[in-house]
């Protein structure tokens, strides 16, 4: 069988600037996968890029057996790769309810709409409590919740996070991991995440992404210490 | 009395108009950040097409109606394809569409005048005969603009905020990577955008088309009027635009029958600049 999402040789970047090199990753079926690496080295690049935001100069990228490298973003949704955006405010002028209403727009996502709306409200209660408020006026813990909530009415089969917890309080990022690691038990993750417990909570295995490339892999019997790994954040151990 | 409720009347009836016309430029506007300025050439086409099909071909207003709003709508996506989506995500997108739609306008006058000539025609009424309305009398067709054009508005409203399509429009106006990754085809949208605002200026050509002469500039005047309405209703939702309308439309009837037609314009612009100055957001715009 084949791997899940499988990305070969893949360079992107922004206009004349290279900010991808030559990365080869890969998920398979039932495993959360880490991505983490020091600030502006391409993370983001890489989730955009997957999402079809941005198309990758060179390079396959396939999902569930089908070649998505020029896929579409909506195409791509369409098939079950969904992608929560780092600091994403989605869409200041609508309410919480409409925005996730409106987030089921695929067909897979329609049918499933009314179970995963009573899902995502237990999942987030601040949520539910808020309804009627517009995007633009929740503080940033219920932005991310918002923006993770909208994903998951996308009915994803595999889930791209983009740094969920930026940027919060430690009890609200307490709250928010709490509702990660639920989602992980039955939506398969990718992750990018500055929080190393919670990384490691919520993967079975890592990459390391430096200067746009896979500098590393940590699987569960190469695993290095936690100290190590915050050297690898910051880019020390080059 | 009579001058005032008849007044009030035909500016109901010019607000009624103007909030058709406006309401389609808004929506182009709002989804894609574009000022679409052949919205007046395609609500002449419009209005010409619907004079084809139902006075030239004979088959009947009801379908000339039809064929009228659904090729200013056609023609509309047409424009989107052809002069705006070469330029999407350009850094000055803005200006640049400026230009091409503002040669869309010209290039559909000119093949206006072409196809049609420059001779004067006229739709009927789409009901004939008059209703009094407190003392004063107007054209039963004019009573049917006033009565139409909330109803259409409304369909448009419960459009934008219900469905999934019509909130899809919303989303993608205010955040497209947004909207793209929730699975919405933003393309598709902004043709969507497009083909519904031409339609919307169909329409208003084939109403006005029953009141005044279709001549190949018959957009021109209800073109700037609803970029006023617009910019004064503050560019932004469906609501202040309306709302805008009918201030615009009413002001418009009480200014001719007070200034007369000559200073009309004056004053309004007048009236508008003033506004900016006090509130930069436009009348309903948050300040
Ligand atoms: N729109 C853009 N145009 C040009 N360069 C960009 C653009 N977006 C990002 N970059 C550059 O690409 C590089 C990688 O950025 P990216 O956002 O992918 O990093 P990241 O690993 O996600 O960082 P962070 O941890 O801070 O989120 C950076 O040097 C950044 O400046
Ligand atoms: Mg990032």
């Amino acid at each position: 069988m084949s791997r899940f999402l499988e990305v070969e040789g893949m360079t992107a970047g922004y206009g004349a600037v290279t900010v991808l090199r030559n990365i080869s990753l890969y998920v398979d079926h039932g495993e959360n996968v880490g991505l983490f690496g020091p600030n502006g080295h391409g993370k983001t690049t890489l989730l955009r890029t997957l999402s079809g935001l941005m198309r990758a100069a060179m390079g396959k990228v396939r999902f569930d057996g089908q070649d998505i490298s020029r896929a579409r973003p909506w195409e791509i949704v369409g098939l079950g790769m969904v992608q929560a955006q780092q600091g994403n405010t989605l869409f200041g002028e609508m309410e919480i309810a409409e925005t996730l209403e409106l987030a089921a727009f695929n067909r897979r996502a329609r049918e499933k709409a009314a179970a995963n709306l009573d899902r995502i409200y237990t999942l987030f209660p601040r949520l539910a409590e808020r309804k009627r408020q517009k995007a633009k006026t929740l503080s940033g813990g219920e932005r991310q919740m918002l923006s993770i909530g909208a994903a998951l009415m996308c009915a994803p089969r595999l889930l791209l996070l983009d740094e969920p917890t930026l940027g919060l309080s430690p009890r609200l990022k307490e709250e928010l991991a709490e509702a990660l690691r639920a989602i992980s038990q039955d939506v398969p993750l990718v992750v990018v995440e500055q929080d190393v417990e919670l990384l490691l909570a919520l993967s079975n295995r890592l990459y390391l992404i430096e200067h746009g490339e896979v500098q590393r892999e940590i699987g569960k019997d190469n695993a290095p210490d936690h100290q190590e790994i915050m050297d690898m954040y910051f880019g020390e151990h080059a | 009395m009579d001058t005032l409720i008849s007044t009030l009347l035909s500016g109901v009836v010019l607000g009624a108009l103007y909030a058709l016309m406006a309401s389609g430029l808004s929506l182009v506007w709002t989804t894609l950040g574009v000022f679409n300025f052949a919205h007046g050439a395609l609500m002449t086409i419009g209005a010409f097409v619907a004079w084809t099909v139902s006075e030239a071909v004979g088959l009947g207003l009801p379908a000339g109606v039809v064929a009228g709003v659904a090729s200013a709508a056609l023609l509309g996506v047409v424009v989107e394809y052809l002069l705006i989506r070469p330029f999407y995500g350009r850094p000055n997108m803005l200006l640049i569409t400026v230009m091409t739609t503002l040669a869309g306008m010209i290039i559909l006058e000119k093949g206006a005048q072409m196809i049609w000539g420059a001779r004067l025609k006229q739709l009927p009424r789409l009901i004939d005969g008059e209703v009094s309305i407190f003392g004063a009398v107007i054209s039963a067709h004019e009573a049917l603009i006033i009565v139409v054009a909330p109803l259409i508005l409304l369909a448009l409203w419960q459009f934008t905020t219900r469905t999934y399509l019509g909130r899809s429009l919303r989303a993608v106006g205010q955040n497209q990577d947004a909207a793209a990754l929730l699975g919405i085809n933003v393309s598709f949208t902004f043709a969507l955008a497009f083909g519904l605002g031409a339609a919307l200026a169909g329409l208003t050509g084939v109403l006005l088309g029953g009141i005044r002469f279709i001549t190949p500039s018959l957009g021109a005047e209800p073109l700037v009027k609803a970029m006023i309405v617009v910019i004064f209703g503050g560019l932004g939702s469906l609501g202040a635009t309306v709302g805008a309308a009918f201030v615009i439309g009413l002001a418009e009837a009480f200014l001719v029958l007070t200034l007369g037609l000559y200073w009309t314009p004056f004053a309004l612009f007048l009236g508008l600049i003033a506004v900016l100055i006090f509130r930069p957001n436009g009348l309903f715009g948050r300040v």
